[in-house]
């Protein structure tokens, strides 16, 4: 199963706007608007590489939300999105 | 040395010669044309600047005749910004918002020292109130009223923001009214000076406001931003001047800024300073008495 994980997050210049966060990306030069859960997934990968489960669990446990699949598929999504900024990237095994 | 000071021959001489140089803000710019209409109009508007002789333009404008066989009988003009023609041939009758939507234009393009905010800048108080706003907001109408009612003009067009200091440098130009807003603006501010009324542009029925004396005079005093309030004239509204949350005004200031990009990181920074530092507000508006007075309000020390 793949196993996400953040690129380069220490590069990150973030704001923070009451919960709601303006992230620019040096790699890129582009900025990014995230709320407090698209934060967390870069936050999340950038302390260990995991799983598009294990990332809903830990979402879900934060903001009390149930982990459906409405829930994973979205949460599917934001990662193939961040994956196409460059935000993260994935790997195809286990990391050791 | 004023461009009011040189009678109108000497005037068009330097235009039909070498070139007029005249400082605007923080540049210097080249003016050469021997189309007559265009130098009256040029000194009448032009009377305040100061001529930057001696000194380096960093834009070199021209605006010539342009012949056209399929159009023979019509007279035409091309604008050129150092050689280059970022337009097609206009009718001599559009040379004056030719060139200076073509100066407009280099700015733009070229001026990366800076941020560049498409805004409206205004200074009371000794602070910048900053209006962003995309076309057909009504931001230069609104900044034609503000800068008759004693606040200083920076600009209509640009919010020229040094990223480091955060200082905005005012670049007081022409402010091209467009079509109901040139009949709005005479009712309103009788003592306004305006330029001939222009027909057919692309933009329609254009007539320029001539600024104040005292913002030329006092055109190299930058001053910091407190304000930024985002405008936007609709027929018949009730006034609005709300709260903005900080991160909404972020990411319209960062979209609204012509080379946030270009700038990168200290683009990011110096948005994030200016927002951080700044009362920000959204403005809803269809009647100039009750916006000036909200935003006298706002802006009272």
């Amino acid at each position: 199963m793949n196993h996400w994980y953040s690129v380069l997050f220490s590069s990150l210049r973030i704001e923070n706007w009451d919960q709601e966060y303006t992230v620019f990306q040096p790699a890129s030069g582009k900025t990014h608007f995230l709320n407090a859960m698209g934060l967390q997934i870069l936050v999340l990968l950038d302390q260990a590489p995991l799983t598009l489960d294990t990332i809903c669990m830990k979402l879900a446990e934060s903001f009390s939300m149930q982990a459906n699949t409405h829930f994973r598929q979205q949460i599917a999504v934001t990662l193939q999105r961040y994956e196409a900024l460059g935000l993260i990237a994935r790997t195809w095994k286990t990391p050791l | 040395m004023r461009i009011g000071e040189l009678s109108f021959g000497q005037f068009r001489a330097r235009l039909a010669g070498e070139g007029l140089r005249v400082g605007i803000g923080p540049f210097n710019i080249r003016i050469q044309t021997q189309l007559k209409s265009l130098a009256k109009n040029l000194h009448a508007l032009y009377a305040w600047y100061p001529l930057a002789d001696g000194e380096l333009a960093e834009f070199h404008a021209q605006v010539v005749p342009k012949h056209s066989l399929r159009r023979p009988l019509t007279p035409l003009i091309r604008f050129l910004v150092d050689n280059q023609a970022p337009f097609p041939p206009a009718p001599a009758a559009h040379a004056l918002p030719t060139l200076e939507w073509g100066i407009n234009l280099a700015i733009a393009l070229r001026i990366n020292h800076l941020l560049l905010f498409h805004s409206a800048a205004v200074e009371r108080n000794g602070h910048v109130l900053l209006l962003p706003a995309w076309p057909g907001s009504g931001k230069t109408t609104l900044c034609a009223a503000l800068m008759h009612r004693g606040y200083r003009l920076f600009s209509d067009e640009f919010g020229l923001m040094a990223p480091q200091s955060a200082q905005f440098m005012p670049i007081p130009r022409l402010m091209p009214l467009k079509n109901q807003a040139i009949d709005a603006i005479r009712k309103f501010l009788p003592e306004a000076v305006l330029g001939p009324e222009i027909h057919g542009t692309q933009k329609g029925t254009v007539a320029h406001v001539r600024p104040p004396e005292e913002s030329i005079a006092r055109m190299h005093e930058p001053a910091r931003a407190r304000w930024i309030v985002f405008p936007k004239w609709v027929p018949n509204a009730a006034l609005q001047l709300e709260s903005l949350p900080r991160s909404e005004a972020f990411l319209l200031l960062a979209s609204n800024a012509f080379n946030y990009e270009m700038l990168g990181e200290s683009a990011f920074d110096a948005v994030a300073h200016l927002v951080r530092n700044c009362e920000c507000r959204r403005l809803v508006y269809s009647d100039f008495d009750s916006a000036l007075a909200a935003l006298d309000r706002l802006t009272d020390d």
